[in-house]
């Protein structure tokens, strides 16, 4: 069994941690990268982001995304908004700033998923995440607030809190669940039109 | 019991998080830790430690380790229940109890290495203390905790306290004032020091000790007087190593004296402390007048002078070479980096905003106008194959960045080149030669994030000699290492191992950003040039609406972009533009710098073919006729520098969005989009108050034109804006003349709106009573009815004069609309011959 695993290897689902700085981005990732607090970290490794992870009884390896640090680069964003098939859009409950923000981060992940794919505009995986959940006395975005954003993006609301580890697996497993009902439905759209794809293609190379 | 747990727990031996683990999870899945729970904890506790021990033989001991992981669960726990109830109080006090407990019993884990081991001691525990009796427990006397796997040569200390760390300092010194073993402890201190404390407290520190060693260092000698000639005394020594240390603070680390003078006041403190003890050989050590000045850090604009090579460039985009172009990218990307000091990465990794940390903001603001830039150069340009031009010349450039290891300017031309607002430019795309795509995909691959970015990391260590880093990267592992890693465990002792790792980016990022030898010699002039090029702010939004603009969507997928909410200010453009001085004095340089170049004749004037040079620098640039306020018909400086600061203002904000008005026409009128008729008898279509077209209602938001006309038309509008821009005087003459003949136009306007008829009491007309004959009452009555039918007539006649009154009013209104409507038409049609004949002259 190993060996038919180790020729297929597990399915990768890259995820976008989006939102703007001093959220908790890199929190709830260490968080569910890591389970617990981690003694040598070593921000520079290249599996760092990297993890296996069953789900729903399939190994899967989950591929994380923090853009941390890079907030403000608004040029690199694209890019990377570009490589992701999911997205946590994290924000504050303690910052209305924030939660603002994540119009603007939805918008642009919108626009660029658009322009790639030729599908129609159905929901990229994407998930709005409130964290900090754990500091309810600093509340600044009301639950109801937010989860009218999320009804009308038709995306679920979840509150985190990376602190007490609240939430943080769901999230990510939530994600992931809906990227991969994604991709089968991309992979059954596509077995009918591969063929046409190919003739396409085939004319490009000429011209 | 213990040896089915000893084989379970094999396998979690290897990690001491184990302990820590089952605590938090115990501690947030129960409200209360109820008697059973509390025991099975210590069991699992005490049972741990005998495996520790059992191991402790072979290998080091973990024992730090497990306090500082038992201390982090009573942090925590303490922090996450303040100003809760009663109930997580309690449950606060049961895990401090446990805690206290296991500390209690268990010396080994207070002092290091050393204590009894033996599990069964765990069957005769004593009863818990009270909650207030732990934290003593707790912090117990360690100042200090050793490293099992240094990091970094030297750097033995795991944690302590920032005394400790001082006296570490010292100790890494010979008596003969050298670093023993080449230990990397004092840089790796000094560099980070201002994580945890002040420069001034760290001297103060190196006071402290220096005045209280007599108390803490004792002298072997039999009989000594300590006197600073006694080469023997452990006393002096001791002080002479002190010495040494401030010594290699501020040969090493020169920067932090020069821009702090409450250290400078400290450090001459610690001077004049030698004197009065007569140590002047020691005072020489730590003279502070050698310090360099780093003038070119406390101020944003101070040019070093040592680049002031002048060498022959273009300054046209046109006639740039690629290299030339990368190269100059690099001199304003390394002038950026190399300000960003300490602090400014520290708060940066701490907050995480760039608020009050402007250094750090102009890097990033360059980084994203240089790739904002790029994107309008591209789409400034009408046809496919002129973008792919401008697409590859930029590939050309990020290629002789990739030589000059210019990381950052790379990551943001690429960034440019790869963005969406570009990369859907499909009959762009196809005119790419495949050379130059598969190059800007091997950068793309380059700088890819896949895999935490291994491919640029393994790139840029292999690099030697000069190059620049992707800052965005490294800040990115500042601040996870920051998230990632407490920065003092045992809650006051600081967490040196962290420190260690900080310091191993930010090292790295001093180091490079003290490069002597730029492989690049900059022509001022070009700088200056470049330097407003990058400035001009745009907008993601306005970029991709550009775009859309240039090459639309296919018509089968929805035209509008997806629902816009309520715009945040500029938030996602990242940073804000450079304000108003910065970029004053940016478009002052730039626009000497062209007249020094291109004022062939020094009569302070541009003449038109070399403004059109010039413009190509700029994307949606005016035309000449814009930029020359006061039309003579040459540029003078004022009129270039307005323009310019204008511009700043303005960007391509309005290129691509017309004013359309509901208009009436009194002609047959096309559609510019669908060039249809506009259909109707009024408000047959929309038409642009800037630049004149028509559309109808349906087509107007699908126009794609870009609304230029009002170069002519609309200029006046902003020059209003400008209240503050350097001789605006100059420009009042043609405003009004421009205003004048606008004024005619919006009037024009009002008159088609405003055309209403009023008919609205004419319909009350009278009948004529019917007569008779029969009664007085009915003969009064036909009288009074008489009256009233007169009266009713004198209403009709006064009505029917006001009406035609104004209908005379309204064919005059009629005739005059008419004359300025041919006044107009003609204006328009001379202003498009105008364009016309401007864009010969263009091509």
């Amino acid at each position: 069994m190993s060996k038919a695993k180790a020729q297929q290897p597990a399915v990768i689902h890259k995820v976008i941690m989006v939102g703007s700085g001093g959220v908790g981005k890199s929190a709830l990732t260490l968080q569910f990268m890591y389970d617990e607090f981690v003694e040598d970290y070593e921000p520079t490794k290249a599996d760092s982001y990297r993890k296996k992870v069953v789900l729903d009884g399939e190994e899967v390896q989950i591929d994380i995304l923090d853009t941390a640090g890079q907030e403000d680069y608004a040029a690199i964003r694209d890019n990377y908004f570009r490589s992701g098939e999911g997205f946590l859009c994290v924000f504050s409950i303690t910052e209305q700033e924030s939660f603002q923000a994540t119009a603007e981060f939805r918008e642009q992940i919108l626009r660029v998923k658009n322009v790639n794919s030729d599908k129609s505009d159905d929901s990229i995986p994407f998930l709005l995440v409130g964290n900090k959940a754990d500091l309810e006395d600093k509340r600044q975005v009301p639950v109801e607030e937010a989860q009218q954003r999320s009804q009308q993006w038709k995306v679920p609301y979840v509150e985190t809190s990376a602190k007490t580890r609240a939430n943080v697996d769901k999230v990510f497993y939530d994600l992931m669940r809906e990227i991969r009902s994604r991709k089968m439905e991309a992979s059954k759209q596509n077995n009918g039109k591969i063929r046409k794809k190919e003739k396409s293609k085939r004319k490009c190379t000429i011209l | 019991m213990l040896s089915g747990t000893e084989r379970s727990s094999s396998k979690v031996l290897t990690s001491c998080e184990w302990i820590h683990q089952r605590l938090r999870r115990i501690w947030h899945s129960h409200d209360i830790i109820s008697g059973a729970i509390h025991t099975m904890l210590k069991q699992i506790v005490y049972t741990k430690i005998g495996l520790y021990e059992k191991k402790k033989n072979r290998r080091s001991p973990h024992n730090h380790k497990l306090k500082e992981n038992l201390s982090s669960v009573i942090r925590h726990g303490v922090d996450g229940v303040e100003d809760q109830d009663s109930c997580c109080i309690n449950k606060r006090d049961q895990v401090l109890m446990i805690t206290a407990d296991i500390l209690s019993n268990y010396p080994a884990m207070c002092s290091d290495g050393s204590g009894c081991c033996q599990p069964e001691c765990t069957s005769n525990l004593p009863k818990s203390m009270p909650a207030e009796e732990v934290m003593p427990v707790i912090q117990s006397n360690i100042d200090y905790m050793e490293e099992d796997k240094p990091l970094i040569p030297g750097v033995t200390v795991r944690a302590a306290t920032a005394d400790k760390l001082v006296h570490i300092c010292i100790e890494s010194f010979s008596k003969e004032g050298d670093l023993i073993e080449d230990t990397e402890y004092p840089n790796v201190m000094y560099l980070m020091h201002k994580w945890f404390i002040s420069s001034e407290d760290l001297a103060e520190t190196f006071i402290d000790l220096y005045q209280n060693c007599h108390e803490t260092i004792e002298c072997t000698k039999d009989v000594c007087d300590h006197l600073p000639s006694d080469g023997e005394c452990e006393i002096q020594i001791y002080k002479a190593k002190i010495c040494y240390a401030v010594r290699y603070w501020i040969s090493h680390f020169p920067v932090h004296f020069d821009l702090d003078n409450r250290l400078k006041t400290v450090v001459k403190r610690l001077g004049s402390l030698l004197l009065s003890e007569g140590n002047t050989s020691f005072k020489e050590l730590i003279d502070l007048s050698k310090v360099p000045s780093y003038d070119w850090m406390r101020n944003m604009s101070v040019r070093s002078s040592a680049m002031r090579h002048n060498r022959k460039v273009s300054l046209v985009f046109n006639h740039l070479e690629p290299l030339e172009l990368a190269e100059h990218l690099t001199y304003l990307e390394y002038k950026a980096f190399r300000r960003i000091n300490f602090t400014d990465f520290k708060n940066y990794a701490i907050t995480a905003s760039l608020k009050d940390n402007a250094k750090l903001e102009r890097s990033i603001a360059l980084f994203n106008g240089l790739s904002q830039w790029i994107q309008c150069m591209v789409l400034s340009k009408t046809t496919p194959q002129q973008r792919a031009d401008v697409i590859v010349k930029f590939v050309n450039v990020a290629k002789k960045l990739r030589i000059l290891q210019n990381f950052n300017t790379l990551m943001s031309v690429v960034g440019g080149l790869t963005h969406s607002a570009l990369a859907r430019l499909s009959k762009t795309n196809a005119c790419i030669p495949s050379e130059t795509q598969k190059t800007l995909m091997e950068f793309t691959e380059l700088l890819s994030s896949s895999n935490n970015f291994s491919n640029y990391r393994k790139v840029f260590n292999q690099c030697i000699h000069f190059k620049i880093p992707i800052l965005g990267v490294h800040l990115k592992d500042l601040i996870l290492l920051h998230t990632a890693v407490p920065d003092k465990i045992e809650g006051k002792l600081i967490n040196f191992r962290k420190m260690a790792q900080l310091s191993q980016t930010l090292r790295e990022l001093t180091k490079l950003q003290n490069q002597d030898s730029i492989p690049v010699c900059a022509n001022m002039d070009l700088v200056n040039t470049l330097r407003l090029s990058l400035d001009l702010h745009y907008t993601e939004d306005e970029i991709y609406e550009l775009s859309l603009a240039r090459e639309p969507r296919n018509s089968l997928s929805s035209p509008s972009t997806p629902t816009k909410p309520v715009v945040f200010a500029d938030w996602l453009a990242g940073v804000s533009p450079p304000d108003p001085n910065t970029i004053n004095k940016h478009v002052y340089d730039m626009v000497e710098a062209v007249f020094k170049n291109y004022d062939h004749d020094r009569d302070g004037f541009i003449s038109h073919a070399e403004f059109e040079a010039i413009a190509g620098n700029f994307p949606f640039i005016d035309s000449f006729s814009v930029l020359d306020a006061d039309q003579d018909g040459k540029i003078s400086k004022a009129e270039m520098k307005t323009y310019f600061f204008r511009a700043n203002c303005h960007a391509l904000r309005n290129s691509f969005k017309h004013d359309f008005h509901e208009t009436t026409y009194f002609k047959p009128t096309f559609c510019i989009h669908c060039t249809g008729l506009l259909w109707g008898l009024i408000k047959q279509g929309w038409k642009c108050k800037d630049c004149g077209i028509n559309a109808h209602k349906h087509c107007k938001d699908l126009v794609v034109m870009e609304c230029r006309s009002k170069q002519h038309a609309g200029c006046n509008r902003r020059v209003d804006s400008v209240s503050n821009g350097p001789g605006h005087q100059d420009l009042t003459y043609s405003t009004k003349r421009k205003m004048s003949q606008r004024q005619k136009k919006t009037r024009v306007h009002q008159g088609t709106q405003t055309e209403e008829i009023y008919f609205s009491d004419y319909g009350q007309m009278n009948g004529e009573g019917e007569f008779y004959d029969e009664h007085n009452t009915l003969y009064t009555r036909l009288l009074k009815t008489e009256e009233a039918s007169d009266k009713l007539k004198e209403e009709n006649e006064k009505l029917r004069k006001k009406l035609i009154a104004k209908d005379e009013k309204i064919k005059l209104l009629k005739s005059q609309m008419g004359s300025i409507r041919n006044n107009t038409l003609t204006y328009i049609l001379e202003q498009m011959d105008s364009l016309k004949s401007q864009r010969h002259t263009e091509v």
